[in-house]
């Protein structure tokens, strides 16, 4: 169970930065960059490529090997395998690698690890050992033995991570009892902050299919705890909610006793230091809960499958297509009860060959469009706009805000050159701040091993994905 | 990423006098050595860049006295990266390198001998030994467990050397370690040295197994990844045994890790094949649903790799996943591989109750832009027909609506598994013939136009122009490709048969058979066409009754994957092997197959189908290894039995296994098809059963979206309930 490495390759597929290969041949990473860039030219749509593609070997009588890849930004990373190596186990190295160069700067692209190409190679000999073995990868201790570049020190310190007692224990030969002496792998002994604090953000997704009719065909929310702890010495928390029955299938972080979830729902744990997240989770929803929750204007609740969450919206579709394009109008009801809907984005995408695309915008249900004055299609905001992407060919709708209860719709037309094939189907997001599909509640964050009390912040956010079938 | 030419060359000569130049000059007022640390670095940028700095070792290595270890981390990665082409000069880092084995600092200590232990090179490999046995005992966690995996490295160099250094007792030791992560290490390295054909034999038994399960909560994810994966090395005795460790990992589904997880469900598949008790193993199919669900919510990447595995498991465990088809609905903005996986795997957790959903969500699909995904939802429409009778009234009418959108690729599809199902429901649906004649112009492929000419001959009596539909179609016998030709022919026989008074009939039969056995080069379809000939110059009668003798109904059921194939599969949940649904040994060197091992709780089920693994245990004492490096050649015992020879074939014809094209098996390509790969093993591999390699027709079943494909009905009855054990 082994990665033979990782190369980092830029937009163009070019190679930045490779790591060793040391049990392999000179052209065995050039194999792998080449065919990933053989697949990325045969692939009609961008993201097509299959994630784990196979490379022939360079002589026939060597075995073929397989080659994983994530992209990041402007960057590609694979990771060549050659054994019978967990695929998974090649994505979750991948993901913790981006994890960590994202901790050491920032942000990712070709051109930050071009500059701090010494820090990368250092932090790749240090995860990733020449067998494939991954090492260290908890930020926490790798912060100890890989430096992160001065300059993006201060960045670092505005993000929360606590820097200052990595560079005196690092920089010193000796550091005795430095790196490692914590008994535990995610945190570091003797964090020191002045005031100690710790946020919890619950976001949750909303993913869901919509049928023609209105009807959710599946959704699921899933939700995760994105915790800041800036917490000294080595707290032992205990994080309990009021109302712990909406979530299941939870996933936690290794910090987290799972003996303790599994007794009584709370989560235990000792912080790792600075940003983690400690659990994911699945809501759902109980059907007298969420009636409760939704009874917004002209929902029909009936329709409704008891174990779906209702989707925050409606969308009434009329699209008709002829030989040469399509006209198509699209109205959008908010169902929030009291929040607000935020950045909404519908996508529609309308086939190879089309063009000619025109729409207005406008907030009412479009008949009495004249109501509000607002007759033209000029993109304010207070009308949504729309947009037509020709390199995807895609129209976008964006809506900045929905009140509960507004009523937008956007009307337009196409033409076609070719057969009209649209995707029958508009992908909505958005996204409601201060809210919660599941209104998980923390009930209290008591904490024991240290003397002080915490501040503790609470948050939720949500967002939403919906495909809206026609 | 070309070769450089002549001019890069002197570009690179000039650089490195310079750097020469500059290490030289840094040896002199170096405050800090901050000088010596920029031309380190500039060095390191070249090797990064690909850059041969191979001439610099002399003074590079000078610089492994700078009490620095920014610095000496730099020289490090040098020598990582030239050691083992500099055999002549290594000798000079020896002393720094026995220096650094005992510097006081961990992290130089280990940083030693990793650095060691990349260059097999037998100086470094002699200085190694005698200090990898001190820091396998060392007292700080970060070099033991720097030094287990270092054994690994030494055991790939010389495995001989170092079982008779008594560095796997030592790694043993190491597994009972204080520290978790230590203890991670050398599961890791005791499984890669297990992993080698070549390696000594890594089994654990159930008190170890116990330790390495204490270490497991305080692991790094990496760390309970190799431990969990580990525990197929263990065979349970006992079925209480193995229920008591499924009950103990059984938690770590709740990992936030997509690895550790899928490692944890391989690990929980395999104990359950030691297992006695039924209500264990529900719960615990029921547990493993969720865990798989919440995989689909991360990237694609993480998705796809889960989708083929719930492919595998959904198979061998129908219970897992039984109601959660929703889950698996395609969304227009996935990518074209998940979708169609998800396809695959929709249409296998289909049933009569939620058939109705299902086929609603293929017709959608069936009208969406990419041709392929919706050619396959199309053959799906037909694949649900013939597996769930319930829903075929709807399936059909599904499939009329889709051909009355006159596309093409569409209306093709259509009628290749209309054809199906007029043999899965016999009389029950040639209504709809009519309808099909109307689009016999728009059929302009092969397997969709033999299609076609295969219902136009077994209906003949029921298609009043059977006789013209059909000589239009031989107007261009002679130019169509061989499938339809012997479609061709055959139908034409066909419609004799039936109408043998007819002249139109007499008059076509004749011509056609004559093309066939005159003006064709083919030699099948010649000889069919003698045959046909013989068969009805002798007698018509007899001919008629053989060439619409009633054909055996064809159900989808009997297509699952052997049960032995599939348990030996599923203990590579999560790997390579799992994505290709192949087993590795098949696609890689030195991979030693996994299997089941027998023991009193293996249970029965599980025990009839085990498929006995071939591994070469080899007599440390006989091989021979000549020298370093990854590929050897080993001196074999006679006796024993070859091993799998690497068979590139499975997967070379299709460089992308799992969505390989379409392959069209008719009736006469069946039977070699499969003898074929058996042929290829027969010389060298002893057979014992018929079926000892299960794998041998795996790649028609599997790899390929048809891996449903209609076949005959076997008699394989009551092999739904067995799987559900």
């Amino acid at each position: 169970m082994a990665i033979d490495g990782l190369i980092v390759l830029d937009n163009t597929g070019r190679p930045i930065i490779q790591s060793g290969f040391r049990l392999a041949t000179a052209a065995y990473p050039l194999l792998h960059i080449d065919a990933f860039n053989t697949a990325v030219l045969k692939s009609q749509r961008a993201g097509d490529i299959e994630p784990v593609i196979y490379v022939a070997p360079f002589n026939v009588s060597d075995p073929p090997t397989a080659c994983c890849h994530v992209e990041c930004g402007d960057i590609r990373i694979l990771a060549p395998v050659s054994g019978d190596v967990d695929p998974l186990f090649a994505f979750a190295f991948l993901q913790t690698f981006i994890d960590i160069l994202r901790e050491y700067f920032g942000t990712i692209s070709a051109a930050t690890l071009k500059d701090n190409f010494d820090v990368v190679y250092q932090l790749l000999e240090e995860t990733l050992d020449s067998g494939g073995h991954p090492l260290t990868t908890s930020p926490n201790a790798l912060r100890d033995i890989v430096l992160p570049p001065s300059l993006l020190s201060k960045l670092l310190n505005v993000a929360g991570a606590n820097i200052t007692s990595a560079i005196n224990s690092g920089s010193g030969l000796g550091a005795a009892g430095g790196p490692f002496s914590s008994p535990i792998p995610w945190r570091k002994a003797g964090l020191k902050y002045n005031s100690n604090e710790i946020y919890f953000d619950m976001v949750e997704e909303l993913k869901a299919i919509v049928n023609k009719h209105g009807t959710t065909l599946s959704s699921s929310v899933w939700g995760k705890i994105e915790t800041n702890a800036k917490l000294s010495g080595t707290p032992d928390c205990l994080l309990t909610f009021t109302n712990p029955h909406v979530i299941t299938d939870c996933a936690f972080h290794p910090c987290v006793r799972l003996q303790r979830v599994k007794r009584d729902s709370a989560m235990s744990f000792v912080p790792p230091d600075g940003h983690f997240t400690l659990a994911e989770y699945r809501f759902t929803p109980s059907a007298s809960a969420t009636s409760a929750r939704f009874q917004a204007a002209g929902a029909t609740s009936s329709v409704l499958a008891k174990e779906n969450v209702p989707i925050p919206f409606l969308l009434k579709s009329t699209v008709e297509l002829t030989e040469s394009g399509g006209t198509f109008e699209f109205i959008l009801t908010s169902r929030m009860p009291s929040q607000t809907l935020e950045s909404i984005v519908a996508e529609m995408y309308i086939g190879e060959g089309a063009g000619g695309v025109k729409c207005v915008a406008a907030r009412g249900d479009g008949g009495n469009m004249g109501r509000r004055g607002m007759p033209d299609s000029s993109s304010g905001s207070s009308t949504g706009s729309w947009a037509f992407d020709a390199k995807k060919m895609v129209v976008r709708w964006e809506i900045p805000a929905a009140p509960p209860s507004s009523v937008w719709s956007l009307r337009g037309s196409f033409s076609s050159s070719s057969v009209v094939r649209p995707a029958h189907a508009l992908q909505v997001r958005f996204a409601v701040s201060s809210y919660t599909f599941s209104a998980l509640k923390v009930d209290q964050l008591k904490v024991t091993g240290e003397v002080y009390k915490p501040y503790k912040g609470v948050r939720g956010r949500a967002t939403g994905n919906i495909e809206w079938r026609w | 990423m070309a070769a450089p030419g002549q001019d890069a060359k002197f570009f690179q000569r000039g650089k490195i006098e310079e750097f020469r130049a500059e290490l030289h000059a840094a040896e002199t007022k170096d405050k800090k050595f901050v000088k010596r640390k920029t031309v380190l670095k500039k060095i390191v940028a070249n090797i990064t860049m690909g850059n041969d700095m191979s001439p610099l070792f002399t003074d590079v290595v000078q610089c492994l006295g700078t009490p620095l270890l920014e610095i000496k981390k730099m020289v490090y990665l040098f020598l990582v990266s030239y050691g083992r082409s500099k055999p002549d000069q290594i000798h000079l880092v020896i002393p720094n390198f026995l220096q650094d084995c005992n510097d006081r600092n961990p992290l130089i200590r280990a940083l030693a001998i990793r650095t060691m232990s990349y260059i097999p090179i037998p100086v470094v490999t002699d200085a190694l030994n005698e200090n990898l046995r001190h820091c396998l005992k060392d007292a700080d966690p970060y070099v033991r467990k720097t030094a287990a995996i270092c054994v690994a490295k030494l055991y790939a160099a010389d495995p001989r050397r170092a079982e008779k250094g008594g560095f796997v007792e030592q790694l043993r030791d190491l597994m009972l370690d204080s520290n978790a992560t230590v203890v991670a290490n050398a599961v890791a390295a005791l499984s890669e040295i297990g992993d080698r054909q070549d390696g000594v034999i890594f089994k654990l038994n159930l008190a170890t197994a116990n330790k390495l399960l204490a270490a497991l909560p305080e692991s790094s994810e990496w760390g309970q990844i190799y431990i969990l994966d580990s525990l197929l090395r263990y065979v349970p005795e006992k079925h209480a045994d193995a229920e008591v460790m499924a009950e103990r990992i059984i938690v770590q589904l709740q990992h936030a890790n997509s690895a550790v997880v899928l490692t944890t469900i391989k690990a929980l598949l395999y104990l359950m094949n030691y297992m006695e008790n039924r209500r264990l193993i529900d719960y615990i199919c029921k547990k493993m649903g969720p865990p798989l669900v919440t995989l689909l919510s991360s990237g694609p990447e993480v998705q796809y790799v889960a989708l083929r595995n719930i492919l595998l498991i959904i198979q061998r465990r129908p219970t897992v996943l039984k109601n959660d088809v929703k889950v698996f609905f395609c969304k227009y903005n996935d990518p074209i591989y998940v979708k169609l996986a998800k396809l695959e795997i929709m249409y296998r957790l289909a049933r009569a109750e939620n058939a109705n959903e299902v086929l609603a969500e293929l017709q959608e699909y069936a009208s969406e832009v990419d041709i392929d995904f919706v050619r396959k939802a199309v053959r799906s429409v037909g694949r649900l027909a013939i597996k769930v009778e319930d829903a075929s009234d709807a399936c059909i009418q599904a499939l009329l609506n889709l051909i009355e959108t006159k596309v093409s690729y569409v209306v093709q599809e259509a009628v290749i598994v209309i054809k199906d199902i007029f043999r899965r429901y016999p009389g029950k649906y040639e209504g709809v013939i009519p309808t099909l004649c109307q689009h016999l112009d728009a059929l302009d492929e092969p397997e969709a136009k033999a299609a076609m000419v295969w219902i136009l001959g077994q209906f003949a009596d029921r298609i009043d122009n059977a006789d013209e539909l059909l000589d239009d179609l031989l107007y261009t016998f002679l130019d169509e490709s061989v499938e339809v030709q012997l479609a061709l022919l055959t139908a034409a026989v066909k419609l004799f048969i039936y109408k043998s008074k007819s002249d139109k009939a007499k008059e076509l039969v004749y011509k056609v058979l004559k093309w066939a056995t005159e003006d064709v080069d083919n030699p099948d379809l010649r000889d069919r066409g003698f045959m046909y000939w013989r068969l009805l110059a002798i007698n018509p009668t007899v001919a008629g009754e053989i060439v619409l003798a009633e054909k055996p109904a064809i159900t989808t059921d009997s297509d699952r994957m052997d049960r032995g194939a599939l348990d030996q599969l599923l203990l590579h949940t999560g790997t390579l092997g799992s994505i290709y649904h192949k087993n590795p040994e098949t696609f890689i060197r030195n991979a030693t197959g996994k299997a089941l091992k027998d023991s009193p709780a293996l249970n029965a089920h599980s025990r009839a189908v085990l498929v006995p693994v071939a591994r070469t245990q080899l007599p440390p004492t006989v091989v021979n290894v000549p020298g370093p490096g990854p590929s050897e050649s080993h001196e074999r015992n006679e006796t024993a039995p070859p091993p799998v020879p690497d068979l590139p074939a499975p997967t070379t014809s299709k460089p992308t296994p799992p969505t390989p094209p379409l392959s069209s098996e008719n009736a006469s390509g069946d039977a070699t098809d499969d003898g074929s790969d058996d042929e290829g093993d027969a010389d060298e591999e002893p057979r014992g059963r018929a079926n000892a390699d299960p794998y041998s027709n795996l790649d028609g079943a599997f790899g390929n979206y048809l891996a449903d494909e209609p076949r005959p009905m076997g008699g394989r009855q009551g092999d739904d309930e067995d799987l559900l054990f």
